[in-house]
């Protein structure tokens, strides 16, 4: 660690040693009497035009300092800092704050003038809503975490950053409610964040595997949202939020299957509507997985599940098809696979002929050619549409449902009822931060069943989630109701 | 980790035990006891009922698990003796259902004869189970408990319609002989009694819980004579043939007509609580070889026993008949002993070690315990104690001087 002296010339020489790169450039200039000044800074995400106007504008105007605190005077800057070696100022210099050397000044001045070109908050595309806020969280960490204050505004609300990435040097921050969220489960976070040492943090996502207990499995083990009015809600319920710098999602602990099942939407609308929507949502996972697979089991194994006149349809439909139904099943739902990973990837201006192909081509002329069924086509369609009423699921959904095709396929009924089997035992023992995976259903938490696929009246959630472990338990006291309630 | 709650005890005899006498063990009771197979199944059932309330007064009398209560009494090596043979035991006992579940599967899931190969994934499921320990058993007593009570409801209320309840009649026809015949040979299907006593120590004993626990195990038994009665009004006299009651009492349904064998659905959903049922005495029995032998990892015994089913199930593929009238002949001894016997003995046991004083191993006795669990306000004034037992003296001068202060004060 190299001290920076009084001389700027070998302060930037020794800055330079470090940051050899050619986008750290040097504004030098000088003071009214003459002495010289200059600012290291990296360019692309320093503010140019501030570090002109409030840096090198007032100090060329006055006398030159004698000491840091009598130029941070002459500075109209929220943001100083003060660098005396040179590894601190290379860092702040990365960050986007250029360092200030002025002559006689022992040291550097480090100024907040960081600007990263951000796109402006707009509506997540994966969680679209008719009613409620529209805000999305984007890629700059700062702007996050200020969405997130403007919705809380209490001291409790606490923002721990660190760095993690060896060059990267990704902000992450831990977010959670002082005397609400269970203590240790952000004494755990913290400690799974701060023994991570990897080279860089494109995405949230990198954390969540750090902070996945079991980082391996197929079911997702952290929350996540990429909304700020979900990402408070859930911070109020006990949980442990992380913003990481980069990227628009934000992560949430414990996490629980149930939450899939709930929309942001539910909250705004009345408690039944909500409810029938949760019931709707576990339908159709419920079809999105076992329809294919009881098709093909019912085909193969068991006749008698299909009502007669369903059966001579079907059997009308799969005349002459060379594919047995597992392998028609199989090859379609992987044609469904490719349509979808098309679509997300392709320019939307592709997006209308991939339909034409997709609907006409692959789907109507592969019945009318005798590839393919149109019962399976239809299941496959059904079963796709299915699964996308819980966007976060559907990645999970889509290979668990080839796993069921599979296993239908050669065991039938009774290998789709032990997979059943044991995917429930994986998520019975699958426990997070102290939060079984199925809570409230297993193990059975009544109180918590008000909020879950279940949606109770605002009045009913009046304690937070007893899974969440937190301090403090009441999240709700409405006097007037409590008056009224007495009057009878 | 291994802990349960008393409400998941509750569930399992409510709603998963009793999936094991649905299967084949109607017809071979309406075999013995005709048209008085309900009474032949109440004596089992009140037999049943005694141990399991003898097993729950030893958990209102300690905390110790069955295997502490033994080493208390006779010393660790019979304590591991004893478990090693209880494992013997669960495992022997899992042979006939994995039979029955395997003919049932395969009779009852497929149109064609398929292969037992078919079978076999089951001790796959059945391995990850055993590994995962009794936190599964728990939890899985709380998922299965809606499925079974939706599934049997609408499988029963299907079925009654075509019920002749009037068949029972008249009671007593097949004789005292019959009746208790009955109960003696269905001895195979009334072994879980054992398992309350197996879960000692890992529960919570709470205010009631005696009459909870035998509240929903009564539940659960009334739950089988509806099935049983149901049963012998549709089938009658052809009851004895009619293997697999849940697969064909709805299926004069009308509702068959338009939405096909639209009951086959609550069947299969049976059939994944019966699939939990059946790993049930195996995790049991990996429990009881790790209780014996604590340095094994869970997946040798998990590997092993399953292994060793599953050869055995290989072995009696096609013996299921003779395997059943062993068990029924003459094995019923084995099942006296183990699932009734045991238990009731178990009473007697020494509650706590030799020479500490009547102190459990943490220095507190059950009933003081069960004194301070009693209500939530109990519960709330014993942390509260716990609080101040453990705040620190400085901590409690703190708390006592504004009193002083205000004292002097007024």
């Amino acid at each position: 660690m190299k001290k920076l002296g009084a001389k700027p010339e070998e302060n930037i020489s020794a800055v330079k040693a470090v940051l050899a790169a050619e986008d750290v450039l040097v504004y030098r200039f000088k003071t009214g009497d003459g002495r010289a000044c200059a600012a290291v800074y990296a360019d692309g995400i320093t503010d140019k035009e501030l570090l002109g106007e409030l840096v090198a504008k007032p100090l060329s105007l006055a006398k030159a300092p004698k000491s840091r605190e009598e130029a941070k005077k002459l500075l109209y800057f929220p943001e100083l800092k003060d660098a005396d070696d040179a590894e601190s100022a290379c860092n702040e210099i990365l960050a986007g704050n250029p360092a200030l050397f002025i002559e006689g000044v022992a040291g550097a001045i480090v100024l907040g003038t960081k600007k990263i070109a951000v796109r402006a908050i707009a509506e997540p595309q994966t969680a679209i809503t008719v009613k409620g806020p529209r805000e999305g969280f984007i890629e700059d960490l700062k702007t996050n975490m200020g969405l997130v204050r403007r919705r809380l505004k209490t001291p409790a609300l606490r923002l721990e950053t660190s760095e993690v990435g060896k060059y990267s040097r990704t902000a992450v921050s831990v977010v959670y409610l002082d005397g609400i969220t269970d203590a240790h489960i952000v004494q755990q976070v913290k400690e799974r964040i701060a023994a991570v040492e990897i080279d860089g943090v494109p995405d949230s996502s990198y954390i969540a595997q750090f902070l996945a207990k079991k980082p391996y499995s197929l079911f997702k083990q952290v929350g996540t949202t990429e909304k700020p009015d979900i990402f408070c809600a859930k911070l109020l319920e006990g949980r442990v939020g992380v913003l990481v710098d980069g990227s628009p999602i934000a992560l949430t602990l414990p996490y629980l299957l149930v939450e899939d099942f709930q929309s942001a939407q539910d909250y705004f609308v009345s408690p039944y509507r909500a409810t029938i929507s949760r019931f709707l949502r576990l339908a159709a996972v419920c079809i999105a997985l076992f329809l294919p697979a009881f098709y093909v089991a019912a085909q193969l194994f068991k006749l008698q599940i299909l009502p007669f006149a369903l059966l001579l349809t079907v059997s009308g439909g799969i005349q002459g098809i060379p594919l047995s139904p597992s392998l028609e099943l199989f090859f379609l739902l992987v044609v469904l696979e490719i349509l979808i990973e098309a679509s997300v990837r392709m320019p939307k201006y592709v997006a209308l002929a991939l339909s034409v192909i997709g609907a006409l081509v692959l789907g109507d002329t592969a019945v009318k050619a005798g590839l393919v069924s149109s019962p399976a086509i239809i299941i496959v369609a059904l079963s796709g549409i299915a699964a996308y009423t819980v966007p976060d699921l559907t990645g999970t959904l889509s290979v668990v449902r080839i796993a069921y095709v599979v296993v239908a396929g050669s065991i039938g009924t009774y290998g789709v009822l032990l997979l059943t089997a044991l995917v429930l035992y994986y998520l019975l023992s699958s426990d997070e931060y102290g939060a079984p995976l199925l809570a409230p259903f297993s193990p059975l938490v009544r109180r918590d069943l008000k909020d879950s696929l279940l949606k109770a009246d605002i009045y009913a959630l009046r304690r937070r989630p007893a899974v969440l472990h937190s301090k403090n338990r009441t999240r709700l006291r409405v006097k007037n109701k409590e008056k009224e309630s007495e009057n009878g | 980790m291994d802990k349960l709650k008393l409400r998941q005890i509750c569930f399992l005899f409510a709603a998963v035990l009793p999936v094991t006498k649905l299967i084949i063990y109607p017809s071979t009771l309406s075999y013995y006891a005709k048209n008085d197979l309900l009474l032949s199944a109440a004596v089992s059932f009140l037999a049943e009922g005694v141990v399991v309330a003898a097993v729950m007064l030893l958990a209102r009398r300690t905390r110790c698990t069955l295997y502490d209560l033994l080493q208390n009494t006779f010393g660790q090596v019979t304590a591991k003796v004893v478990y090693l043979l209880l494992a013997a035991f669960l495992f022997f006992s899992s042979l006939l259902p994995a039979l029955e579940q395997k003919n049932f599967v395969t009779q009852i899931l497929y149109e064609n004869v398929p292969s037992y190969l078919s079978f076999t994934p089951f001790f796959a499921v059945c391995c990850f189970a055993c590994v995962k320990g009794f936190k599964t058993v728990g939890r899985m007593a709380d998922v299965a408990m809606p499925i079974f009570a939706i599934a049997f409801a609408v499988l029963i209320l299907l079925a009654v319609p075509h019920a002749d309840f009037g068949a029972l009649q008249p009671t007593g026809a097949a004789g005292a002989r019959g009746i208790f015949s009955g109960s003696l040979f269905g001895l195979p299907w009334f072994s879980e009694c054992l398992y309350p006593l197996l879960f000692l120590g890992h529960f919570g004993y709470e205010k009631g819980g005696l009459w909870k626990v035998l509240l929903s195990f009564f539940i659960g038994a009334g739950a089988v004579l509806l099935l049983l009665a149901v049963f012998y009004g549709i089938f009658e006299d052809l009851s004895i043939l009619t293997q697999y009651p849940l697969a064909h009492i709805a299926k004069y349904s009308t509702a068959g007509t338009t939405l096909g064998r639209v009951d086959f659905f609550f069947v299969f959903a049976l059939t994944l609580v019966y699939i939990f049922c059946l790993c049930l005495p195996l995790q049991l029995c990996v429990h009881c070889i790790r209780k014996a032998f604590p340095r094994l990892a869970p997946l040798l015994p998990a590997l092993a026993v399953n292994a060793a089913l599953l050869a055995l199930t290989v072995l009696f593929n096609y013996s299921f008949n003779a395997v059943q009238t062993f068990y029924m002949r003459y094995a019923f001894p084995v099942f006296l002993l183990f699932s009734y016997a045991l238990p009731l003995c178990s009473l007697l046991l020494r509650k706590t070690p030799r020479g500490e004083g009547g102190r459990e191993p943490d220095g507190q006795t059950a009933r003081h315990e069960r004194r301070r669990t009693r209500s939530p306000r109990a519960k709330e004034r014993a942390r509260r104690r716990q609080q101040e037992e453990h705040t620190p003296p400085q901590a409690k001068e703190r708390v006592r001087i504004p009193r002083a202060r205000r004292k002097e004060g007024a």
